[in-house]
């Protein structure tokens, strides 16, 4: 598919601009595809990206980080060129049912799937906030893309911009002061394992629901080539599972996730049904 | 032009083949591409019973390379005939079945029930897999296993049996030979070259299972070097793999002496890879005045050899 438009940003981010009608039209949010810059077999492999909006119609933008060759390739491209691309992939996220805020936790590159989720919350009447790490402010080259209906909480770990520390400690401070709801939130998370890691900790720990959104290695982003799995467990079974990322994921409940070094949440409890 | 094969009693539509284990079962690209553009389908190794394969990290990427370690994951051979085989029968296209097995016995019985089922086409024997701790590469790298796995096989049905070599050995044409001895109908060639990827920084393999299998377009040149060596030590047919991506790539296996190739890594790259090597394929026999895909087949002209050009 051709890009339609590219613009760079600090950081090394850039926002990438494709036409391809059908992600246009189906994409939801925490959904994906499966991108490479051109044909050449250098980088051999395609790269999953959330779909970070669309037009409904005819183009859908994604939000990157230029940090390795496939990444990099992709930025480099001039309108015009064209991209192989498979798409929308995945499991999206869910929004919460019951009225409740919808917490939406992203570090970094992960604030990419959570603007159109925003978007549908904010269109469906639901509340939604949005806390958004990084190391320093160029991390944060979304903060102003959400519109005044979405409070956005920014979290710096050297402080340059919003809270100082890691954007869970800005979403502990913010579950200990919010004033008990009728409907409990729900954590959404996008972002590197440790942070995803931590926001299912904090989730387990209140007992609130959590959908976390997993970035393993993927190869085909089909559920064929198996490279992308990752080990869920549910309450209903005696042994993990490898489960694609690509076809079962990227999003899964948090429960059922088998964390490096741990059990999944679900086999500890043992009762709860997980999605 | 006539880009339809004949091979092992099989008739194929055109000679692109999906390489196992790297198409799924077929069904999983059945709203991505037309399944009848494609020759034939083999589907992911499997065993009597379904297998959780290995630990993760499964892939990574290499120079123009994939390594990986999967470990054989799959649904086994009774959910495949079951759930699999009625769906792919929509389809204009032969499916092979990769049969694997921890022993001898496990891959004779896996081709019985894969035998028995209406819709296969042919049985590819996996003797190559190299992240598996019993069968795959253990059997297929001896030759006396090879034997033995081939020749149960071989009783345990009627179809065309295609063992799919590993190119972890010294001496290709010897395993294709002894493939030949013990009833195979074809041969497939080749496998993952073993490789180590290793994390400097945690000097740890980046594979959760250690050591993986390499292919995509790295692992070409070598793959196109057995096929050659291969083609001319047997005389059943060869199906050429390795790293093929273009109707240039292609062409490579078939002028080396492959009646017909499998589609492997470029799969995941992109699955409209058939519909262009098949538009390549037949703009190269068009420009050299050939009509049928058979002609270009074994016409490598090597150096020094009787025929070559001087």
């Amino acid at each position: 598919v051709p890009l339609v438009k590219r613009e760079l940003m600090d950081g090394a981010y850039a926002l990438l601009t494709f036409a391809h009608p059908e992600v246009a039209r189906d994409a939801r949010p925490g959904q994906f595809v499966m991108i490479k810059a051109g044909t050449s077999p250098e980088p051999p492999l395609r790269r999953p990206f959330s779909i970070l909006s669309t037009d409904g119609a005819d183009s859908f933008t994604i939000f990157l980080k230029a940090v390795g060759a496939g990444t990099r390739a992709l930025v480099a491209m001039a309108p015009g060129e064209l991209a192989p691309c498979l798409g929308p992939l995945g499991r999206p996220f869910t929004r919460p049912a019951d009225g409740g805020e919808a917490l939406m936790v992203a570090g970094g590159y992960g604030i990419a799937p959570f603007l159109m989720l925003a978007g549908e919350l904010q269109r469906a009447g639901g509340r939604g906030r949005v806390f958004y790490g990084g190391r320093t402010a160029s991390d944060l080259q979304l903060r102003d893309a959400f519109g005044p209906g979405t409070p956005l909480a920014a979290a710096t770990e050297d402080g340059s911009l919003g809270y100082k520390g890691r954007v869970t400690g800005a979403l502990e401070a913010y579950l200990d002061s919010a004033a008990p709801g009728v409907a409990s939130p729900t954590l959404l998370a996008c972002g590197p394992d440790p942070m995803l890691h931590a926001v299912a900790r904090i989730a387990e720990a209140r007992g609130l629901p959590c959908q976390v959104s997993l970035d393993p290695w993927m190869g085909c982003g089909v559920g064929t080539c198996l490279g992308c799995v990752v080990p869920i467990q549910r309450s209903d079974e005696p042994k993990p599972k490898y489960r694609c990322a690509c076809t079962e994921g990227p999003v899964f409940d948090a429960r059922g996730v088998v964390w490096p070094g741990e059990t999944a949440s679900a086999a500890r409890r043992g009762a709860g049904a997980v999605a | 032009v006539n880009l339809a094969v004949e091979l092992a009693g099989i008739r194929f539509k055109n000679p692109l083949l999906a390489a196992s284990g790297t198409f799924g079962y077929g069904v999983e690209y059945e709203d991505i591409l037309d399944l009848s553009t494609i020759g034939g389908i083999v589907s992911k190794g499997l065993y009597l019973e379904p297998r959780d394969g290995c630990p993760t990290p499964r892939i990574v990427e290499t120079p123009s390379g994939l390594l990986n370690a999967i470990g054989l994951q799959g649904i086994g051979v009774s959910a495949f005939v079951r759930d699999v085989l009625p769906r792919l029968a929509r389809h204009d296209t032969r499916v092979l079945v990769n049969v694997c097995g921890d022993t001898v016995e496990e891959y004779a019985e896996v081709a019985r029930i894969a035998g028995d089922a209406a819709g296969v086409a042919g049985l590819e024997i996996n003797i190559s897999c190299p992240n598996v701790k019993r069968g795959g590469m253990a059997f297929g790298g001896d030759p006396k296993m090879t034997a033995e796995v081939v020749s149960a096989v071989r009783k345990a049905t009627r179809l065309p049996v295609i063992p799919k070599l590993s190119p972890n050995v010294a001496d290709i044409g010897l395993f294709a030979r002894v493939c030949e001895d013990s009833g195979a109908d074809a041969i497939s060639c080749v496998n993952t070259l073993l490789g180590l990827v290793v994390d400097v920084e945690a000097r740890r393999p980046r594979l959760g299972f250690g050591t993986g299998g390499l292919s995509g377009p790295a692992i070409r040149p070598i793959a196109v070097r057995m096929t050659w060596q291969a083609s001319r030590a047997v005389k059943v047919p060869v199906i050429g793999i390795g790293g093929i991506g273009t109707a240039s790539d292609a062409l490579e296996f078939l002028i080396a002496g492959a009646r017909a190739v499998q589609i492997g890594t470029a799969n995941f790259v992109d699955p409209g890879v058939y519909e262009r090597i098949l538009q390549g394929l037949r703009e190269y026999l068009t420009r050299h005045s050939l009509t049928d895909i058979a002609q270009v087949v074994g016409t490598l002209q090597y150096p020094g050899a009787p025929g070559a050009a001087s």
